[in-house]
């Protein structure tokens, strides 16, 4: 991904570090084109631009609401049954277990049972920087079209943007998982979580019900409530990182402008161009949205990373906590879900998004 | 005319009008689709193979009974003018169920009577409607040959049970609220598919353009992009002797669109890269982004 270049075509989460800051880049100029005289820094006859203006305190603001929580992500290291070490990007970490804090490895599990280098997404305990809340072990998940059906494996198509991804429907869940998803040849949508195991999810746990309908015909459902132009309601769900280095926290957002060119929707692919679910604004990458987790009263300001190519697929209802509006509004990364209280196993919150500021 | 032969009388046209309404709804939407199958309708409790035989054929079936009710009212035909009114009243009962057994195994679908009027999933209005239509066809078979009233009483009487009906029909019809809903709404400017180049031929025209014409150094934007109801430009420049970036928003508006402008000097500017450590300390966790 690394060597794809990051051009006004494509989409932010193709292209890492430098599509980031074409993100922070965008919210400056909006910023500049639409501050009064004397308020931005650098804009017209205020020179001197160094930051984006006021961003980050009204950021911090919009994250300033119940259920703040912080993730560590890496490889395991080590485990024992009250202290995880992880390696992550900036050296090992040691994480105190509490009693009772559960550990999710296909279902709840011992610590024991992890194995040294796992990737694992561990919330920390609100307020606390060294003990861990929950723990999940080489979770993963896939949204998208079936492609191909051979022998019990599945190919997935998720986007151009990024790699098929190989499925392997575990024995132990099969039955659960045909039971919600029928018809498993290709053409079919599918949705699952289960254990990542190199470069095939095992699926353990059905995301959803399979649509009616083939990914081609794909229709557009229900809309979401909507407060106000700029607040609508749905699903919030949530997407593995295609390659490493992507941005951990932002949002793959439905309803980016198709004249923008994005790489995934412009893709040829026609389930991929299908009607997004619901009527939703048009943004673009670097756009903001205030996300809140109506479960857990969680609020963050994630900017627009990418085009949820998957999102705009499904036309599910969220149970998690009541029934929420249909439509998926917003495709978190796994950080950002896990930070907003989100359950990983769980697929979804019912959401309220609105556009920042 | 007794006040019930009247009555009988008044059920044909106003079947015939819903008959052939809900079949032109249907094939405007299919027509706008370019698919038979374009919208989850009733006909989604057929397996996905026959959804799009069943389609066509209740919109055939609505558009022959609509067709011979009218038809076969007058004297010619009229000999089969009973057959088509019970044949209609069978059709609405038909109807009367599948929207009881919609309701009851995809209650998140519309039934699609009325094409894309009827996306909303059916209630019990819709239940009663469709029994109601099916309870006209049963009343109107014995209502003989339409003829014109004469012009006095007759016709009023006539006249009153059409409109009565009509208002009937229209409260326990859901469509009613969305299609006067539609008639008064124009689509938001945040949710109007608008392509790019109209956002840059109205910049070009501009006033803001040439004013800023001279600070411009590159024909096309080094950056665009859409949010919500402006399009953003960005152009590479140069003011006296230090670089800038001159940043056009126009508004997503088919004519006269609002259009505004700044000028960003680069001079000192911390690149994005150095700024989101910073950054990412002060927003406490939040992207880099901000």
């Amino acid at each position: 991904m690394q060597g794809r270049p990051a051009g006004p075509l494509c989409c932010g989460r193709c292209a890492g570090a430098q599509a980031t800051a074409r993100v922070a880049r965008r919210q400056y100029f909006r910023a500049a084109v639409f501050a009064r005289p004397g308020a931005l820094p650098g804009a017209d006859d205020t020179p001197g631009p160094d930051d984006t203006p006021g961003a980050a305190d009204r950021a911090e603001r919009g994250a300033a609401g119940a259920g703040r929580f912080r993730t560590v992500t890496g490889t395991l290291v080590d485990a024992s049954p009250h202290i995880l070490v992880v390696g992550t990007g900036e050296g090992e970490r040691r994480l105190t277990l509490r009693p009772g804090s559960p550990v999710w490895r296909g279902r709840l599990a011992a610590a024991t049972e992890l194995r040294p280098g796992e990737r694992v997404v561990i919330r920390l305990a609100p307020g606390r920087r060294d003990v861990a809340d929950k723990v999940w072990a080489s979770i993963g998940r896939v949204a998208g079209t079936i492609s191909a059906s051979d022998a019990g494996q599945l190919i997935v198509d998720e986007g151009t943007t990024r790699r098929p991804q190989a499925v392997a429907i575990s024995p132990a869940a099969a039955n659960r998982i045909r039971v919600r998803f029928p018809q498993l040849e290709p053409g079919n949508l599918i949705d699952v979580i289960g254990l990542r195991r190199g470069a095939t999810l095992e699926a353990l746990i059905p995301a959803t019900s399979q649509p009616a309908d083939l990914a081609s015909r794909v229709t557009r459902g229900a809309a979401v409530v909507k407060t106000s132009g700029r607040t609508f309601s749905g699903s919030a769900t949530w997407h593995e990182p295609a390659e490493p280095g992507e941005e951990p926290r932002g949002v793959a957002y439905p309803a980016v402008d198709p004249a923008a060119g994005c790489a995934e929707s412009g893709c040829a692919a026609a389930a991929l161009t299908a009607p997004g679910p619901a009527e939703l604004p048009y943004l673009a990458v670097g756009s903001l949205l205030s996300v809140r987790n109506e479960c857990t009263g969680a609020a963050r300001v994630l900017p627009v990373t990418g085009c949820g190519a998957a999102a705009r697929l499904f036309h599910d209802r969220c149970l998690t906590c009541g029934t929420s509006p249909r439509g998926r509004v917003a495709d978190l990364t796994l950080v950002s879900f896990a930070e907003m209280g989100g359950d990983l196993e769980r697929a979804c919150f019912n959401a309220t998004v609105t556009v920042w500021p | 005319m007794t006040v019930s032969h009247a009555l009988q009388q008044m059920q044909v046209p106003l079947l015939a009008l819903v008959l052939v309404g809900a079949c032109a709804a249907k094939m405007s939407r299919a027509l706008r689709a370019r698919s038979v199958t374009a919208v989850l309708d009733a006909t989604s409790l057929f397996p996905p193979r026959l959804r799009r035989p069943a389609t066509m054929a209740v919109c055939l079936t609505e558009l022959c009974l609509g067709a011979g009710i009218l038809l076969t009212s007058g004297r010619a035909w009229h000999g089969w003018a009973a057959g088509v009114r019970l044949a209609t009243a069978l059709f609405f009962l038909i109807a009367m169920c599948a929207v009881v057994e919609l309701r009851e195994f995809r209650p998140d679908l519309g039934c699609g009577c009325f094409g894309d009027l009827s996306s909303k999933p059916p209630g019990l209005r819709s239940v009663l409607r469709a029994g109601l239509l099916g309870a006209a066809g049963l009343v109107s078979i014995p209502a003989g040959e339409l003829t014109l009233p004469p012009a006095g009483p007759a016709a009023a009487l006539d006249l009153g049970i059409l409109v009565t009906e009509f208002l009937l029909v229209a409260a326990v019809s859901p469509e009613v609220g969305e299609m006067l809903a539609r008639l008064g709404y124009a689509e938001p400017c945040e949710l109007r598919a608008a392509p790019p180049q109209r956002a840059l031929a109205a910049l070009h025209r501009s006033r803001s353009w040439r004013r800023q014409a001279h600070l411009i150094c590159a024909g096309n934007p080094a950056d665009m992009w859409r949010e919500l109801c402006w399009w953003y430009l960005v152009y590479p420049g140069r003011d006296g002797t230090a670089d800038c970036d001159v940043v056009f928003a126009v508004e997503v508006r088919p004519r006269r669109p609002a259009i505004r402008s700044a000028v960003v000097r680069r001079a000192g500017q911390v690149s994005p890269d150095d700024g989101f450590d910073r950054r990412q300390d002060a927003a406490d966790g939040l992207s880099p982004a901000f």
